[in-house]
Formats: C-alpha cells, structure tokens, sequence
C-alpha cells in the first residue's frame, strides 16, 4: 500500500509535468502563429499603402515635394515588396519623378535666364538712358528751331551724320526684324517731325574717341 | 565618302531653311510688319499737313518732300480731286508735293483719319507683300482773313509693297523690310 501511494505521487508528478511540457509547448506554437499572422498583416498593410502612394505620385495628388518624393519611393524600394502592381507602379512613378525632375531643371534654367534678360534689359536701359533722353528732348523741342538746335547737340556724340540707325520692329521667333536702316541725321529730323519718340536704345557702338559709330534702337 | 554627302546635303538643307524661315512670317512678325507699313503711311500723313502748311519754313518743307518722296516706289502717282470738278488729276510724287507746298491758300490744314487695311498684306510669287491702305483726308483751306473757303473729305487708296532685303552694316548682314508706297488712288470725294 504505501509503495502504491509513494509511486501514486511520482505518477502524478509525472503526469503533472508533462502536462506543464505539452502546454508549454503549445503555448509557442501558437506565438510563432501570432506572429506570422501579424508579419502578414504589417506586410498586407505596407503594400496598400505602398499602392496608395504611389498611385497619389503617379498622378500627382500628392503635396510632398519632389525630395519627399524621392524619399519615399527609396522607401517603398526597399520593402522589396513583389507584388506586382507594386512593382509597376514603382517603374511608372520612377519615370514620372524623373521627367518632374528634368522639368524642374528646365524650370529653375528658364527662371535664370528671365531674371539674366532682366538684369541685362536694367543695365542696358541705365546704360543708354542718356542717349535716349537726347533722342526724346528732340521730339519733345516746343518748335522747329528748338528742335535743330537739339539736334545739332545731338549730333556732336556721333562721329559722322551718317552714322547708321537700325529700328528692330519685332524679336519674335528669334529673330530682329528691322526696318529699312537709315543715319542718324535723318532720324533725328525724323524725330522733330514726328514729335514723338517711341523708341528705346538697344546697342550703341563707339569709337576710341567715345563718338557712337552704330546706333540700334527698338520700337516700344 | 557617301556619308559625307549625306552631311553636306543636310547642312545645304539646313542653311536653306534658316534662310527660308527668316521670310516667312509668323504671325507674330507678320504683325509687325503690318503695323511698319501703317507707320510708313501716318509718316506720309504728318510729311504732307508739315509740307502742305504755310507756317512750315521753305528749306524745311523742301527737306520734308526729300523724305516724303523717299516713301515712295518710283513712277508712283498720287491722285488729287476737288468737289468743284469731276476728273481727278494725278500727279508724280515730287510734282504733287511742290503743288502742295504752294498752295493758294493763306492757311492749310490736312489732316489724315481711319487709317486702316483695306486688303491685307499677301504674298506674291516674287516673295513681295502687296497690301492696299484707306485713308480719309480732311482737307481746309482758309483766306488771308482767316475765313475757311475751300473743304473736302476724300477717301484714298494706297498701294503698300513689302520686300525683305539684305544690307551689310559695320561688317553685320542685316535682313530689313523694305516698305514702299505705290499709287495713291482717289475713291471717293465729298464735301
């Protein structure tokens, strides 16, 4: 009886931790399962939000920079997600950053020119504002005399009255477009005539006496 | 030795469409050389109320008909009607200018309004754009006491040719628009 009850113990030991093993065991059965299904369900979660993003920079509803952008795409690279929607949409977007950025180069060049040309135009208006005003004060002369008498002060700053004036008459499609070339002397008879000076200087030339040599004006 | 061909035939090709594109016209520049043939015809305008007044100094007005004429192609010919008479006269440029300049009135007033395209510039087969321009002169003519003794409206046609041409200037090849006037026609006459 009592070698009963002493292997009834052991028995019961036995079985008890057994039953602790097996439930152990079945308890990281079950962790591994958890999480597998949450690696799944990270994983299912960063390829929708993969496709949103890049859906939103493919056409453009997004508010990120092209940086951002960038940034984002080399994020969503190194996922190596292989879905293939994913991966599609990774080539076109891909393509569709790269144009962005070729554009903006071609923006931030045509914005450097505009500003280039405006900083030239503010020079050169600076430049030959003297000029300029000489050539309005004689259409502007209250009479005949006062106007030839503008006109000789004029001529003194050319080396000859024949001197030659091109008027451009239009810049468009790359090209000047003038008008029939004449000399300074009659242009500034032309000037008291008309009485009115719509012109501006685009070009002077000088000689080493300071004298102008070549006189190219644009019609306003 | 045939792909060097090839690259003289497409720079020929390429030389001759620079060239070919500078005379055609966008209509951008189109514009442009519309609005120079108006400009050359209000020239005209402010040219013949300079010569035709009494207040302008001889020397001037004849400086004044030097330009004037210089508008014009030559053997070109303006028309001068009057509401007294039927037949219209025309006259060579420079003879009409020195008729106007002597005038037998003490005081003359022209004056040059609704100056328009009647038919636009077009290009003809020798590369020349030929266009027609209205014009409506009001012409005053007043006696030595001021009193108005002579009035009329004409409409007047004016026949306007626009070549492109080449000039070398301070060693640069210039490609200019030649504007001429041709004849000036008389439309109509009224008082």
């Amino acid at each position: 009886m009592k070698l009963l009850i002493k292997n009834a113990a052991k028995i019961t030991l036995f079985l008890l931790a057994a039953i602790i093993i097996s439930g152990g065991a079945t308890s990281c059965k079950s962790k591994k399962k958890l999480a597998r299904e949450k690696a799944a369900a990270e994983y299912e979660l960063k390829v929708d939000q993969s496709k949103k993003d890049l859906t939103a920079m493919l056409n453009g509803t997004t508010t990120w920079t092209l940086d951002e952008q960038d940034t984002r795409l080399n994020a969503i690279k190194s996922y190596n997600i292989d879905d293939p929607e994913v991966v599609d949409l990774i080539a076109k977007v891909e393509s569709k950053l790269s144009m962005d950025r070729a554009e903006e180069v071609r923006q931030a060049e045509e914005e450097r020119l505009r500003l280039e040309e405006e900083e030239r135009i503010k020079a050169a208006a600076s430049k030959y504002q003297g000029v300029d005003n000489q050539l309005g004060a004689i259409a502007q002369a209250y009479n005949v005399d006062a106007a030839n008498k503008q006109i000789d002060i004029t001529l003194k700053e050319f080396a000859t009255p024949d001197v030659p004036v091109l008027i451009i008459i239009s810049k468009a499609g790359g090209y000047n477009d003038y008008d029939r070339p004449t000399t300074i002397s009659k242009f500034l008879n032309y000037l008291k005539d008309k009485q009115l000076y719509n012109y501006k200087v685009e070009m002077v030339k000088r000689d080493g006496l300071g004298k102008i040599t070549e006189l190219e004006l644009i019609k306003k | 030795m045939k792909l060097s061909y090839i690259w003289i035939t497409a720079i020929i090709m390429g030389l001759s469409f620079s060239v070919n594109a500078q005379d055609e016209l966008s209509p951008e520049r189109k514009q442009a050389v519309d609005s120079l043939a108006i400009e050359k015809v209000r020239d005209l305008s402010k040219y013949i109320s300079i010569i035709g007044s009494k207040e302008t100094p001889w020397s001037e007005a004849n400086r004044v008909i030097d330009r004037a004429e210089e508008l014009f192609m030559e053997g070109s010919e303006i028309g001068v009607s009057s509401i007294t008479k039927t037949e219209i006269s025309y006259y060579n440029i420079r003879k009409y200018f020195e008729r106007l300049m002597r005038l037998n009135y003490k005081k003359v007033e022209i004056e040059w309004y609704n100056i328009e395209y009647m038919s636009d510039l077009q290009k003809q087969p020798d590369g020349t754009y030929v266009g027609v321009i209205t014009i409506f002169q009001k012409f005053k003519g007043y006696d030595a006491e001021g009193r108005l003794v002579y009035q009329d409206t004409t409409k007047k046609d004016i026949t306007v040719y626009v070549k492109r041409k080449e000039t070398q200037i301070g060693g640069r090849l210039i490609g200019f628009w030649d504007v001429l006037l041709g004849d000036m026609r008389v439309k109509e006459t009224s008082k």
